[in-house]
């Protein structure tokens, strides 16, 4: 049971591991430092919110279920081959495009705050986006390598891409879901790029895509509203720029050392958000720049191994496998950026989380799944260099 | 390198390695800039977002500092502040339902526009919604758990005697500064020093952190006043009596000690709650006893007799023609309601002869007589400290007309009030010594100003002692076990420089005789019953209250109990 082996101890560098230690590390770090953070933010709100019942650990107790359950899914996932993740990548694409269809259906959708992104699941509510991320770097990844031969054909190789990924980003953009959206498209790109597609397109669309946003915003005033706070928060502090400027202001508490664990004032109501897009915002007021220092390494860890272990599964041309890793470090970094960006105000608001770390059921076990997938190709690399079965 | 893949493709696909260096190359240096943002926001623009911080959540409070309490001379409580919470808001902050808006409403009293009017004033980052309310109302106040709305710790002045001292001590407003008498006029004594605090609030207005303390509050010093609690309610209670027995407008009541000069009593009715926020007209809140003037009328026999004796124009056998009850001067007749052929000069006291005191008057300059006047006290403050505290009016001596002087010397053309028209008292209470006056408890013994010589204090005193006694105007002011002494006044008022038929009737007196211990000065504004002479209105009032004061001190006999006589036809009237 090659599972078993993610809780093993055995050191990164011991010859006879037989997966990414390293990476597994980078993960429980992040994993558990998110969990300490979305309690340290949350106790005041938790406290003194009718929806939780008053409890002080409701975010707690509801984080660690997530994060349990993101590890169970991600055991269970290692042991599914990358090849069968292949062949199912366009089934799972489709249902993730039928799961964001549902989200508009009445009685399963559920609307929160005048977004349509959750599904009633009795239990807990799905966020598909967060699904679709996942489905996304699957399809691309299978999508390229199966269009391999024609890839320098526009209109048969990227065409169709680029309408499957509209029709996505449409459903995304009715929920709305502006940061999944952006993920997403990053994510096909991403993946798009390293596929070898031809760099004239890549130029266009360089060109193109800034225009779409611009119209976009443009077209949609509460997001021009946004983005206008976003660059000066300080015009308008109490009304569109309340929740970037109180982000700041923990930035700006936490100096170097941090204000410590736990005495964050923003997360007392000030700063909306603090245990999910916000988290890092309470990590900079209690742990300060040492803490915010310690997540941007760990991210630029976890992307260097994904990177390493794609450029790995390439040399031993398995291409999907290739794939799928890099298009993984690219998700999980690039909603990283953004999230990070939008709590220092360079980044307009998305409604993004911190990957593996703020509280969101849904997002901690896919990212978790995604996890799994790296090691799980790591695994089957170490395998086909050492010429085992996978 | 022997790799083998089952998915490896048909090897017309192939990953260029250089588009992955580049997109992580991207990432990498994407978080890098990030990081420098991050120095940026902590290390260099922290200053700037600190002071936004505290702009937000940072607050100075005011501290409520302690008024010092007021007491009665054996510590009984007058006035004493109690911690109450005052419920304020800042609208800006505010985020409540209408069912807990509602709920406030009902909470403090007020309805929900109102409530809603001040919420909604968010240029304001302070407003009260319910001042000083008992610690368990407020607290169901913050269980609504409104963000935005908190306590402010504030005190409350209790008055426990209520209506028995309000006009002595007065009363503060909401702000704990004092409106009026003592509260008013020792306001930098009893009031402290509000403190303040810097404090980090959250966004529910809960303090959650002390940052500073930047002014200590300074609690208010304690006052204890030469009052005593016993006493000042018999003398509240019996003035009350005699305003409503006899349909007064008004009745003001004063008890001196003899030795100190110190306040025992003073009350007048009507009086008024002052722990009832709302308080009655202005006419009701005065300090008759101490901010109105009145002339005096008889009361002022004794000292005319006494000038004269120490001036050595009269000596205590002089025997005055009084013609038979009229005596014309300056083209006005002055009246005696008793009329006799002859007075002594005792008898011009003993039934108060306006004609023999005329007389007695006139037999001095007028620059003798006023200074004798002016030096028990007359014609300025008594230096009780009293907020507004009316000093009467004693005419300079070079304007005098002949007639003014002779209806001087029975207290027309003169005006005093009754703390200190008592006060002057002190002179025949003692050895001829005015005592200072004062509110406050004294420690040590005063010392007065020799105003008379002993042997014309003694006589004068003797000669009050005959006024209570049957053949005087007021025996009913007799008091079972001790020797009093005291007169009578009951004169008419001045409306529009005209004398008319409306009296103020009074009383004077001290005792026991043989070692004065108390002065008690009663006062009648406007009886409206058939009596109104000061011996039938005021005297009783003297009787009792001085009977019941000096066995409340303890002070030893110096009559018989069976020492009241009464006698047996009607009483001599007087009128001034």
């Amino acid at each position: 049971m090659p599972g078993l082996n993610l809780f093993s101890l055995k050191g990164a560098n011991a010859a006879s591991a037989e997966y990414d230690s390293v990476l597994t590390w980078i993960v429980i770090a992040l994993l558990s430092l998110g969990l300490v953070m979305v309690y340290s933010s949350s106790i005041a709100t938790a406290e003194a919110s009718r929806a939780t019942g008053y409890q002080q650990s409701y975010y707690l107790m509801r984080h660690s279920l997530y994060v349990f359950l993101g590890l169970l899914a991600g055991v269970m996932v290692f042991q599914i081959p990358s090849k069968i993740w292949q062949s199912s990548a366009p089934f799972l694409f489709i249902f993730g495009v039928v799961l964001l269809i549902l989200v508009f259906v009445p009685g399963i959708g559920r609307e929160v705050n005048g977004g349509r992104r959750w599904l009633s699941l009795f239990v807990f509510n799905l966020q598909p986006s967060e699904l679709m991320k996942l489905f996304v770097v699957l399809y691309a990844a299978d999508y390229t390598v199966r269009k391999g031969i024609v890839k320098r054909s526009f209109s048969k190789a990227f065409l169709p891409m680029f309408l499957v990924m509209m029709i996505v980003g449409v459903l995304l953009l009715l929920e709305p879901d502006m940061g999944a959206f952006v993920v997403i498209c990053a994510i096909a790109m991403s993946t798009l790029w390293l596929g070898g597609y031809r760099l004239k397109v890549f130029a266009a669309l360089l060109l193109a895509l800034p225009a779409a946003f611009a119209a976009l915003i443009i077209f949609s005033p509460y997001r021009v509203k946004r983005v206008t706070s976003f660059m000066d928060p300080w015009a308008d502090p109490y009304g569109t720029g309340y929740q970037l400027s109180h982000a700041l202001i923990a930035f700006g508490r936490g100096e170097f050392f941090g204000v410590g664990l736990g005495a964050s004032v923003e997360k007392l109501f000030y700063l909306p958000e603090a245990h999910t897009d916000f988290l890092l915002a309470v990590i900079a007021e209690e742990l300060g720049f040492i803490g915010v220092t310690a997540v941007i390494m760990l991210f630029a860890w976890l992307i260097i191994r994904a990177f390493a272990i794609g450029r790995q599964a390439a040399m031993l041309d398995r291409l999907f496998a290739a794939l799928v890793a890099q298009g993984i470090a690219a998700w999980l970094g690039i909603q990283a950026m953004i999230n990070i960006g939008v709590n220092m105000g360079v980044l307009p608001t998305k409604g993004l989380t911190l990957p593996l770390m703020s509280y969101g059921g849904s997002g901690i076990l896919v990212n978790c799944v995604a996890i799994a997938m790296l090691l799980r190709i790591d695994w089957e690399n170490r395998r086909v260099m050492r010429g085992l079965p996978i | 390198m022997n790799y083998t893949s089952n998915l490896k493709s048909t090897g017309q696909v192939e990953l260029p390695k250089w588009r992955a260096r580049v997109l992580l190359s991207l990432l990498l240096m994407v978080l890098f800039l990030l990081l420098a943002r991050a120095v940026f926001l902590q290390g260099i623009h922290n200053d700037f977002l600190q002071q936004e911080g505290v702009a937000r959540y940072g607050r100075v409070i005011d501290i409520s500092a302690h008024r010092g309490k007021i007491t009665y001379r054996d510590g009984e409580p007058l006035a004493i502040s109690t911690e109450v919470n005052s419920v304020w808001a800042s609208p800006s902050d505010v985020e409540a339902s209408s069912r807990q808006i509602s709920q406030l409403a009902q909470l403090t009293g007020t309805n929900a526009a109102e409530i809603k009017t001040r919420l909604n004033d968010t240029s304001r980052d302070f407003v009260y919604l319910k001042r000083q309310l008992p610690p368990d109302e407020a607290g169901r106040i913050m269980r609504l758990g409104i963000p935005g709305v908190a306590l402010r710790t504030e005190y409350r002045r209790y008055y426990p005697s209520a209506e028995v001292s309000s006009h002595l001590i007065g009363f503060t407003d909401v702000d704990d500064n004092g409106r009026e008498g003592i509260e008013y006029g020792w306001q930098a004594h009893l009031g402290g020093k509000n403190g303040s605090q810097r404090v980090i609030k959250d966004r529910r207005g809960h303090i959650i952190e002390d940052v500073a303390s930047v002014r200590v509050p300074k609690p208010g010093k304690d006052l204890t006043l030469s009052l005593d609690s016993k006493i000042q309610f018999m003398a509240y209670r019996e003035i009350k009596a005699a305003v409503t027995q006899h349909h007064a407008k008004s009745g003001s009541i004063v008890v001196l000690d003899a030795n100190s000069g110190e306040v025992l009593a003073l009350a007048n009715w009507p009086s008024y709650n002052p722990n009832i926020r709302e308080k009655p007209n202005v006419a009701v809140l005065r300090n008759l006893a101490v901010t109105d003037q009145f002339e005096p009328g008889s009361t002022m026999k004794p000292f005319t007799v006494a000038s004269a004796l120490e001036a050595g124009k009269i000596r205590q056998n002089s025997v005055f023609d009084t013609s038979s009850g009229v005596f014309i001067i300056g083209g006005r007749k002055i009246h005696d309601t008793h009329p006799e052929k002859t007075h002594s000069v005792a008898q011009v006291i003993q039934r108060s002869s306006n004609i023999g005191a005329a007389k007695i008057a006139l037999l001095m300059p007028a620059k003798t007589f006023w200074q004798s006047l002016s030096d028990n006290g007359f014609g300025q403050p008594t230096g009780s400290a009293f907020p507004g505290e009316a000093p009467g009016k004693l005419r300079d001596y070079k304007s005098w007309r002949p007639v003014e002087q002779a209806t001087m010397s029975y207290g027309h053309g003169i005006s005093v009030n009754l703390l200190q028209l008592a006060r002057a008292y002190t002179v025949f209470a003692s050895d001829g010594e005015l005592k200072p006056l004062t509110l406050l408890k004294q420690d040590v013994p005063v010392l007065g100003a020799t105003v008379y010589s002993a042997a014309t204090a003694h006589a004068v005193r003797d000669m009050l002692e005959l006024a209570v006694k049957p053949g005087g105007t007021a025996p009913l002011a007799q008091v079972v076990g001790y020797r009093v002494a005291g007169k009578t006044g009951t004169s008419h008022k001045l409306e529009n420089g005209r004398y008319v038929d409306k009296y103020v009737s009074s009383f004077v007196g001290l005792a026991p005789v043989s070692d004065p211990r108390l002065i008690v000065a009663v006062m009648l504004n406007e009886p409206g019953g058939k009596e109104y002479y000061g011996g039938q209105v005021a005297a009783p009032v003297f009787s009792s209250v001085m009977g019941a004061a000096l066995r409340q001190l303890n002070v030893p006999h110096d009559a018989p109990l069976n020492n009241v006589l009464q006698p047996p036809a009607e009483i001599i009237r007087e009128e001034t």
